[in-house]
């Protein structure tokens, strides 16, 4: 059985239709990718699953669970992580607090302290700033922050929505290889990204999506070598 | 915090000691001497030490209710408008447990000071308590059905609470005692006077009920600020403040912290409620109108949002007011005097948001962005 | 079932001659109860209502305007000839109308929430009340001290010159307070304004000193009147002497004379707000409520039109003022306080932002409500209370019903109630502006937001 499931999602901003009846799974330990242009609902299907939009028809199966009309703690509290779009920590708070409200759902400091350790292990540059405030970082470090943050909470499933926006291509290289690594470590990922190539070269699967629908569905490698993708998506003539 | 106090204080001091060297001898000065039979400059240093007590007192009261405002504004960005009726129901279930507790003779007449103490300590409990409740049911009735809502949406429901609360409680009381003026009965020391120190042969004293405010409305910010700063729920707080959708996404569930920034806002103010009812002895439903807006321009003058900022706010603000209400009449000739005291607060409320909206401490919010 | 025939019902009432039938019984069945038992409120009430009926009904545009006129000049003057307490009712509930139509200019039209509106109303009322009565030689001595026999200072016919005066001398104080506090943000806007609407009260309780401008709390008395035109008199003699027996009072006579004014006034204002909401500035009205930082980039000059907003409703406000001033020949800072403020804004919002029929049944409403139900409980309640009656099963003794439970003193909790209930259920009010109405509609498609 999927881990995560959705069955024909349409979701509203006010009177804008984004989702026009997505239908996606994603298995466990896998990594899925959704691309498509701005706009094309690829924030939105994530502001879906996570509770912020609620779908005004079909469902959202996490193990055979219905969260389609959950409110987003509770669906955290059943194990799917958001880092959302635009890195969205939390300006006042320092990093260190930060990380600990990744860690908003667990009670035990001493598991708390190891999973900060962990995500330090990962991002030394972090540590050096731990009683910096979050808005002082930079774009880079704003990210990690937002990564290391997804993190502590251990989803069963983590989403994360654009992590290499805005940031060096070394830096972009070192998220993603994180992200394998946390994937290999047993956590589903969902993945958002604009940086199509980067994302199939990580993901297991992915999909295509444009003006709300899901156009293409298929193995990251077939993805790769679809031409509409290469002509749309990875700028391969 | 004290050195800010310390500051405005000295500042103030020094202003009407400039003016009243300028006035000596003009008419001003003529008229102090012949009513009070020194000169102006003596005169208005004889009163200062006990005006900048007043004042303290004044703006801890002020600062006490601001922590209100300010907590909500925070997390909200709203004018929690029936704040001030919050702080009167404070007052009003403060008062009528001590007033019960009188007739029970429990407190007054013989009873140990100790007991004074103790009853006054429950008498504050039993107001946080039910102001408390009252904000978190307020907010769940009033305000949530409406959030997302035009800004003004929200703010029209909170007055539309306001004055149902002042009728409220006007109907409660004249329901169960016949009368909705009520006086905090006599009991304890709390009216005698500790004298401070003495200068030039006059004593400068402060009223135990005074030294009560200071000491309560110091714990609170103390309180208030560990349990903000340290606390998880403080820090969750925090989060839903500065972002209400990524906070959901950590799991924080929004509504309830929303409700327990009322009830700290709340029980914060039903606390400013018994002691201004301690302080100034009569109430009435109406009793939060002037107090409230007060205090609302002292967090705003603070910066609102901030809470170190409502307490400046409401020091700078309560030194002011009891400067004004001493000094105006002695330098305006009894032109204008104490009651013009309200005025002087919203005079400052619109300087401060027209010239430097973010407040003292704050950050710019006042200004659509 | 019921449901339906209702509708039918409705649904035949609003076809062919049936609304001219309706609408002309129910004015006339108001009418004649009113004259053969002119004490009966629910009779006076049911006259009012025929107003609604004939707005609501689909009629002749001329067929509307006729009969409204012949209700407002004919029906009412001699309803109120009978019974002087229905044209004090209807003279408040027209003063009423202006101050909730001017605040609809600023919090319906171009979104700004005053809180101290009353403030404009309270400018127009000292102004008269200062240069039509004798406080111009009274300025030298406190309260209470003045000697009897001083003059007036102009003649009671400057009024209408000061009607004039009222409108300039409260839009420039609506400019002058709108200057510095407009660019703030809503909220604040509205907070400020309660502190001016304060400020202008507590200027009025004290400014008796140094100079007595405003006799303080005890307000300024008497005002004079503008003379009644002895053909306007005669005219009205001639024609209901016949009707009630004897002359009309002169007393009676002045109710009748304020009542067609404040008409005039409220017809000038109808016809000025209608205007303006069509008008340029009516869209860019509606561009700044609802996009502020959209209607600057499409040029429109921001500060000029709320400063438009703020004068253009605080003029009705002053022009009313005056006419109250003269009306009742008595001002008091006690008639401008936060609450009536507060009690035009639950008018404006009960029966709908921006909304003008909307917004002159809100204001008729709740006056009626003031008035007539919450005083009418009251004198039914000491009514009781002076008899013996007993509350069964609580065996609670009427006479020990506390004097504080007067409802007519309980108008906070009407404000209050309405407020909150139509924020919650009702927001664009009872007879919704078509603008607004789609406003709202679409915010409500909003998806829920987590918080």
């Amino acid at each position: 059985m999927s881990l995560l499931k959705l069955e024909n999602v349409h979701s509203y901003y006010g009177r804008i239709h984004a989702l026009k009846g997505i239908s996606l799974e994603v298995n466990e330990g896998e990594i899925v990718t959704l691309i498509g242009a701005n706009g094309a609902g690829k924030s939105t299907t994530l502001r879906t699953i996570s509770g912020i939009l609620h779908p005004r028809e079909g469902r959202i199966l996490l193990n055979g669970q219905d969260i389609s009309h959950m409110e987003p703690h509770k669906i955290v509290y059943a194990g799917v992580g958001h880092v959302p779009e635009g890195r969205g920590i939390f300006p006042k708070l320092t990093v260190r607090e930060n990380l600990e409200m990744g860690a908003f759902t667990i009670n035990d400091r001493a598991e708390i302290e190891r999973r900060m350790e962990y995500a330090f292990s990962l991002f030394p540059r972090l540590k050096e700033r731990i009683n910096q405030k979050g808005g002082t970082l930079s774009g880079g470090e704003q990210q990690m922050l937002a990564t290391a943050r997804g993190l502590m909470l251990k989803p069963k499933i983590l989403m994360l929505d654009e992590p290499s926006m805005g940031l060096a291509p070394r830096l972009v290289e070192l998220i993603f290889d994180i992200i394998k690594q946390m994937n290999q470590e047993g956590t589903t990922i969902l993945l958002v990204e604009q940086n199509a190539l980067m994302a199939l070269s990580i993901a297991h699967r992915g999909y295509v999506l444009q003006t709300g629908q899901i156009v293409l569905s298929d193995t990251a490698d077939n993805l790769k070598a679809n031409p509409m993708v290469q002509h749309a998506y990875l700028g391969i003539e | 915090m004290l050195a800010f106090s310390l500051v405005s204080g000295f500042a103030l001091s020094a202003f009407v000691i400039v003016l009243a060297f300028l006035f000596q001898n003009t008419a001003v000065g003529a008229s102090v001497m012949q009513r009070f039979g020194v000169s102006l400059v003596n005169y208005t240093l004889l009163n200062l030490p006990q005006v900048l007590m007043d004042g303290l007192t004044l703006g801890f009261v002020y600062a006490a209710i601001a922590l209100g405002y300010t907590m909500v504004y925070g997390v909200l960005e709203f004018i929690n408008f029936a704040h001030s009726e919050i702080f009167a129901i404070g007052a009003f279930v403060g008062v009528e447990v001590l007033i019960a507790l009188a007739a029970y003779g429990l407190i007054g007449g013989q009873n140990s000071l100790l007991s004074a103490y103790l009853w006054l300590l429950v008498a504050l409990l039993a107001g946080m308590l039910v102001a408390g409740t009252m904000a978190v049911l307020v907010e769940r009735i009033a305000y949530r059905p409406l959030r997302g809502a035009p800004r003004l949406v929200p703010l029209i429901s909170a007055i539309g609470v306001s004055f149902f609360l002042q009728d409220a409680i006007r109907l409660i009381e004249s329901v169960t005692t016949g009368q909705f003026h009520r006086i905090i009965p006599a009991f304890g020391n709390f009216d005698n006077r500790i004298p401070l120190f003495t200068v030039a042969g006059n004593t400068v004293d402060i009223q135990i009920k005074s030294l009560i405010v200071i000491v309560a409305a110091i714990i609170m910010l103390v309180g208030l600020n560990y349990l903000v700063n340290a606390t998880k729920v403080g820090k969750a707080i925090r989060a839903v403040a500065q972002d209400r959708a990524t906070a959901s996404l950590m799991g924080i569930d929004v509504n309830r912290i929303i409700s327990m920034t009322f009830l700290i806002g709340g029980t914060l103010g039903g606390a400013a409620g018994v002691l201004y009812a301690l302080k100034f002895t009569r109430i009435d439903p109406f009793v939060g109108f002037f107090p409230g807006l007060k205090a609302f321009t002292a967090a705003v003058l603070g910066g609102i949002g901030n809470l170190t900022g409502a307490l400046l706010g409401g020091i700078v603000l309560g030194l002011l007011e009891t400067f004004a209400g001493t000094y105006m009449s002695i330098f305006t000739m009894g032109v204008a005097g104490a009651e013009y005291k309200d005025i002087f607060a919203f005079g400052i409320l619109i300087l401060v948001l027209i010239f430097r909206p973010q407040g003292l401490m704050g950050e710019n919010v006042a200004q659509k962005a | 079932m019921s449901q339906v025939s209702f509708n039918r019902l409705l649904e035949t009432a609003r076809q062919g001659r049936w609304p001219y039938i309706l609408t002309l019984a129910h004015v006339l069945i108001g009418a004649l109860l009113v004259y053969f038992s002119p004490r009966s409120n629910i009779a006076f009430l049911l006259l009012l209502s025929s107003l609604g009926t004939l707005y609501a009904l689909p009629t002749d545009r001329r067929f509307k305007v006729i009969l409204g006129a012949f209700i407002a000049l004919v029906v009412m003057p001699i309803v109120g000839v009978r019974n002087i307490f229905y044209l004090e009712i209807i003279f408040q509930i027209s003063v009423f109308v202006a101050l909730a139509l001017g605040l609809n200019i600023v919090v319906g039209f171009a979104g700004l929430l005053n809180l101290g509106y009353v403030a404009f109303y309270a400018v127009g009322a000292y102004l008269w009340a200062f240069f039509g009565s004798q406080q111009y030689y009274v300025l030298p001595f406190a309260p209470g001290t003045q000697p009897t026999d001083l003059p007036f200072l102009l003649p009671g016919d400057a009024f209408y010159l000061f009607l004039l005066l009222a409108i300039i001398v409260a839009a420039l104080t609506g400019i002058l307070l709108g200057l510095p506090v407009l660019r703030l943000r809503g909220d604040y806007l509205a907070i400020v304004t309660l502190g001016f609407g304060e400020v202008i009260r507590q200027l009025a309780n004290n400014l008796d000193k140094p100079l007595n401008f405003t006799n303080g709390p005890q307000g300024i008395t008497p005002i004079q009147r503008p003379t009644l035109p002895q053909f306007a008199v005669d005219a009205f003699n001639a024609l209901f002497q016949p009707i009630i027996g004897q002359p009309v009072a002169t007393a009676t006579l002045y109710n009748v004379m304020f009542y067609l004014l404040a008409l005039l006034v409220i017809i000038v204002i109808i016809i000025v707000t209608i205007r303006l909401e069509d008008s340029k500035i009516g869209r860019a009205w509606t561009a700044i409520r609802e996009d502020e930082t959209a209607a600057i980039a499409m040029g429109v000059p921001l500060v000029r039109l709320k400063l438009t907003a703020f004068a253009v409703g605080a003029s009705f406000a002053g022009v009313m003022g005056a006419l109250m001033a003269a009306s009742r020949t008595f001002v008091s800072p006690e008639s401008f306080s936060f609450m009536q403020s507060i009690g035009v804004l639950s008018m404006v919002i009960l029966g709908g932002v921006g909304s003008i029929p909307g917004v002159i049944l809100g204001a008729a409403t709740v006056t009626i409500l003031n008035l007539q139900v919450l005083q009418g409980l009251s004198l039914y309640l000491s009514q009781l209370r002076q008899s013996d009656a007993v509350i069964p099963i609580i065996n609670f003794a009427w006479r020990d019903l506390s004097t504080q439970l007067d409802p007519a003193k309980y108008q906070r909790l009407l404000f209050g109630i309405i407020l909150i209930v139509m924020m919650i259920f009702r927001p664009a009010g009872i007879i919704p502006a078509q603008r607004r109405q789609r406003e709202l509609a679409s915010e409500h498609a909003d998806e829920k937001q987590p918080a």
